[in-house]
C-alpha cells in the first residue's frame, strides 16, 4: 500500500533554500500531515510549497477562507491525531489570536510560523520588523504560557522547525517560529541529514498502550510532581468524553469556580517548572566579556561581526543568543548580566520587547542599551557604535 | 415521589443519560434550558437516531458552537464525543477534522447566530467545498444565551432587547443561503415536527455531502414572552406566548410545506417559516474524495 511516506523526506545533501521552504521541509520531515493557510505576504511560499509536497506524503494542505477557518481547522486536524501548522503574518496572527487562546485551554498542540512584517496595521509587507514578539506572548485573552522561537538562517529554520513540533507534542501549548519577511526570502545553502538522524529527533503522536490505566493524570499519584499527559485523539479510546475550553480536570469533566486557581496552575506550571528544560540559549566569547549583547533572530548575525570588530579595538564584548524567546529564561539571563559593565539590546522594533525583559532581571546601576532598527536589518557599525559608546 | 422511585439504584446504564458526567456538571439531576425550550428534545433524538441505526457515535464527532445549544452536550448520547468550541467556528474545525481524519462525519450544532452571525463566511465555505458533514441550525430566531438580543434571522416587527421599538431589518434565511452556496442536501424541519426532524436527520446520515437541516425552536423566555404570536401586524389581536404550548402552536401554524408554499404569494409568505426539503443531491461530489485524488496524483512515482 502507497502511504506516500517515501517523499516525506529530502535527500540528504545540501540544498540552496529560501527560508520559508526550508521551514515548510522541516514541518514535512517532522511528520506534517495538516496544514491550513490563507496567502498573506511575506509567508506566502510555505502554503504555495506544501500545496504541492503534502498531498506526495498523504497529508492535506487547505487554502481555507480566511485566517479564523485556517487556525480552527489546523485545531481541528490537530484534535484527531494529525500533526498540524499554519504559516501567517502579524495582520493574520491578530486574528488567530481567539483560537491560539482556546487551544491553550484544551491543550492541543500546533505549530504556529508567524513571518512578522512591518506594522501596524497593514503597513509595509516586505520588509522585517520583529513586532509581533510581545504578540505572541500575550496572543489572546486569558492566562497561558507560550514557546516561541527565533531562528536567523534557513539552516535554524530547518532544524528548530523539528525541535518546535516535539515541544508541541510534549508540552502541549501554542509554539510559535518568529521569522520574518528577510529571512523568510533570504537563500541560503541547507544541509538535510538522513532519514534516520532526522526521525531520532521526532516525537510521533502516539497513544499510551495502556489507555485504561492512568489516563489523563496531571500529577504523579506517589510523588505528587505536575505532569504532562500525552495529547489526546479524537475517535480513540485516549480522549475525555467532553472537550471543553473551561478550567477543567484530566477527564475533561468541568472543575468547580473555586477550583479554576488549579487549573490555571497546571496550564502554567508546566512550562515554568521546564524552564531550564525548554529555554535553548547560545553563547559567543563570554568568557571574559564586560559588554554583553542579549539578541535574537536576524540582528545576532549583525552582533557577531561587530563583537570581532571590537575584540580587534580590544573591547572585551561577548553575545548571549536566545533561541526561544518566550518563555523568557529570567534566571539564565540574571546570571549572565550580573556584574557586567553594560547590555546592549539590538532588537528590530522601536520598544524593545525583550529590552524590557532584561531591565526586568538587571541591576539598576547596570545601563540597558536599546539598539533599535525599523524595517531594515542592524548593520555591524550600528552595533559597535553602541559597543564604544559604553567602552568608554 | 422519593427519589429511590425516581432513579432506582439497579437502573442499567443507558445511553440517554450519563450519569457521572451531569452529577460533576450540576450537583443536582435538572436539565439547564428554561420551561419550553427545544433543545431538550433535539438532544433526546439525536441519541434515539444513534441507537435506531446502531452507529458509534465516537466516529461522529460532535462540534458544538456558542449559543444556548451547547449546553445540549449531557443530553445527547452517552458515548458521543463531545466538543465545545468557539463561537462560529464550528464549521472551520470540523472541516480540519475531517481532512484530517476522513473516516469521520462531523456534526455541527450551530445556531442562528452562530452560523449565520458570525460564522456566515465559514458556513458559506463549508457548503461550498460539500464536505461531508451535517451542520444543524438551530433557528430560536434570538440570542437567547446573553439575554434576547436581535438576531439575524430575527422575525419583522418583533420585539428583542437590542430592538426595543421593534425589528427593521430583514432577516437572513439560512436555508436560501446554503441553496446558493452549494450546499447537497437541505432541508428545514421544526421541533414541532419531531418525526420529520428523525427522518431528516437519517437521511443526512446517509448522504455523502454537506448536509444542512434547519430546525426551527422555540424560546420562550426571551422570545415568546416578549413577543404577540401575530407579531405586531395591524388588524389582528395577538397573544403573547408566555408557554411552551402556545410557542409550539405558533411554530406549527407559522410554517408552511414547501409544496403548500409553491402556490402561494411572496406577502403571503412574508416572516412565515417554509419547511420540507429543498435540494438532495448525492451525485455532487465530495471534497474530501476529490482531495483523495489529488493525492494519488501527488503520490505517483512514490
Amino acid at each position: 500500500m502507497n502511504n506516500g511516506n517515501g517523499k516525506r523526506f529530502l535527500k540528504p545533501g545540501k540544498y540552496l533554500m529560501m527560508g520559508n521552504v526550508a521551514m515548510a521541509e522541516g514541518a514535512l520531515s517532522s511528520g506534517l500531515k495538516f496544514f491550513g493557510g490563507y496567502p498573506i505576504t511575506p509567508s506566502t511560499e510555505v502554503i504555495e510549497h506544501l500545496a504541492k509536497r503534502l498531498p506526495e506524503v498523504g497529508g492535506c494542505c487547505m487554502q481555507m477562507e480566511d485566517e479564523l477557518a485556517s487556525i480552527n481547522a489546523v485545531m481541528g486536524a490537530s484534535l484527531v491525531g494529525a500533526k498540524a501548522m499554519t504559516a501567517t503574518s502579524g495582520p493574520g496572527l491578530s486574528l488567530m489570536t481567539e483560537t491560539i487562546s482556546m487551544a491553550a485551554n484544551i491543550e492541543i498542540p500546533f505549530v504556529f510560523c508567524d513571518v512578522q512584517r512591518c506594522g501596524p496595521g497593514t503597513g509595509f509587507v516586505t520588509v522585517p520588523h520583529h513586532n509581533d514578539v510581545g504578540l505572541t506572548r500575550f496572543a489572546g485573552n486569558g492566562e497561558f504560557e507560550v514557546i516561541a522561537f527565533a531562528p536567523m538562517s534557513c539552516q535554524e529554520l530547518f532544524d528548530l522547525t523539528i525541535t518546535a513540533f516535539n515541544y508541541a507534542e510534549t508540552y502541549r501549548c501554542p509554539i510559535f517560529i518568529l521569522s520574518d519577511a528577510y529571512l523568510g526570502h533570504i537563500h541560503e545553502v541547507v544541509n538535510i541529514p538522513p532519514k534516520e538522524e532526522i526521525l531520532k529527533r521526532v516525537i510521533d503522536r502516539t497513544i499510551p498502550e495502556d489507555t485504561k490505566g492512568a489516563k489523563f493524570t496531571y500529577e504523579d499519584i506517589t510523588t505528587h510532581k505536575l505532569m504532562i499527559p500525552k495529547p489526546y485523539i479524537v475517535g480513540t479510546e485516549f480522549c475525555p468524553p467532553l472537550i471543553i475550553h473551561l478550567p477543567h480536570n484530566q477527564d475533561g469533566v468541568l472543575m468547580p469556580e473555586e477550583n479554576s486557581l488549579r487549573f490555571m496552575k497546571i496550564m502554567i506550571d508546566k512550562i515554568r517548572d521546564n524552564i531550564d528544560k525548554i529555554s535553548l540559549t547560545e553563547e559567543y566569547k563570554m568568557d571574559d566579556a564586560e559588554i554583553i549583547i542579549i539578541s535574537y533572530g536576524l540582528p545576532v548575525r549583525a552582533s557577531y561581526r561587530a563583537v570581532d570588530l571590537a575584540r580587534k579595538k580590544g573591547i572585551k564584548v561577548g553575545i548571549f543568543r536566545l533561541i526561544t524567546v518566550w518563555p523568557f529564561p529570567k534566571d539564565k539571563v540574571k546570571k549572565v548580566v550580573a556584574g557586567a559593565k553594560a547590555v546592549i539590546v539590538p532588537e528590530m522594533n522601536y520598544t524593545g520587547v525583550i529590552a524590557e525583559q532584561v531591565e526586568r532581571v538587571t541591576d539598576l546601576n547596570i545601563p540597558v542599551i536599546k539598539v533599535p532598527k525599523v524595517a531594515t536589518l542592524h548593520h555591524p557599525d550600528d552595533i559597535l557604535k553602541a559597543i564604544e559608546e559604553v567602552a568608554k | 415521589m422519593s427519589d429511590d422511585i425516581r432513579y432506582p439504584s439497579e437502573k442499567p446504564e443507558h445511553p440517554y443519560f450519563d450519569s457521572s458526567l451531569s452529577g460533576m456538571l450540576l450537583g443536582t439531576l435538572v436539565s439547564r434550558f428554561c420551561a419550553g425550550c427545544g433543545y431538550g428534545s433535539i438532544g433526546q433524538l439525536y441519541t434515539r437516531v444513534f441507537e435506531d441505526e446502531k452507529l458509534d457515535p465516537k466516529l461522529f464527532p460532535l462540534v458544538i458552537g456558542i449559543g444556548c445549544y451547547s449546553q445540549i452536550f449531557f443530553l445527547v448520547h452517552k458515548n458521543a464525543q463531545k466538543m465545545l468550541t468557539l463561537h462560529g467556528r464550528a464549521p472551520a474545525i470540523a472541516t480540519g477534522m475531517k481532512m484530517a481524519n476522513p473516516k469521520m462525519k462531523p456534526i455541527i450544532f450551530s445556531g442562528d447566530g452562530d452560523c449565520l452571525g458570525i460564522g456566515g463566511n465559514h458556513f458559506i465555505h463549508l457548503c461550498r467545498r460539500n464536505l461531508d458533514c451535517i451542520l444543524f441550525i438551530f433557528n430560536n430566531s434570538i440570542y437567547g444565551m446573553t439575554g434576547g438580543q436581535a438576531a439575524p434571522t430575527t422575525l419583522y416587527g418583533a420585539m428583542s432587547t437590542t430592538t426595543p421599538y421593534k425589528m427593521f431589518e430583514p432577516r437572513s434565511d439560512g436555508v436560501e443561503l446554503s441553496l446558493a452556496a452549494g450546499a447537497s442536501y437541505v432541508a428545514r424541519t421544526t421541533v414541532a415536527h419531531p418525526r420529520t426532524l428523525m427522518k431528516y436527520f437519517k437521511k443526512a446520515l446517509k448522504h455523502k455531502g454537506t448536509s444542512v437541516i434547519e430546525v426551527i425552536t422555540p424560546c420562550v423566555t426571551y422570545f415568546g414572552r416578549k413577543n404577540l404570536d401575530n407579531l405586531g401586524s395591524k388588524g389582528e389581536k395577538g397573544e403573547i406566548m408566555d408557554t411552551g404550548g402556545k410557542m409550539f402552536e405558533w411554530i406549527k401554524k407559522n410554517s408552511i410545506h414547501i409544496n403548500q408554499a409553491k402556490f402561494m404569494r411572496k406577502e403571503e409568505l412574508f416572516n412565515k417559516y417554509i419547511i420540507g426539503e429543498f435540494r438532495y443531491n448525492p451525485s455532487k461530489s465530495e471534497y474530501s474524495e476529490e482531495y483523495k485524488k489529488i493525492q494519488n496524483i501527488a503520490m505517483k512515482g512514490d
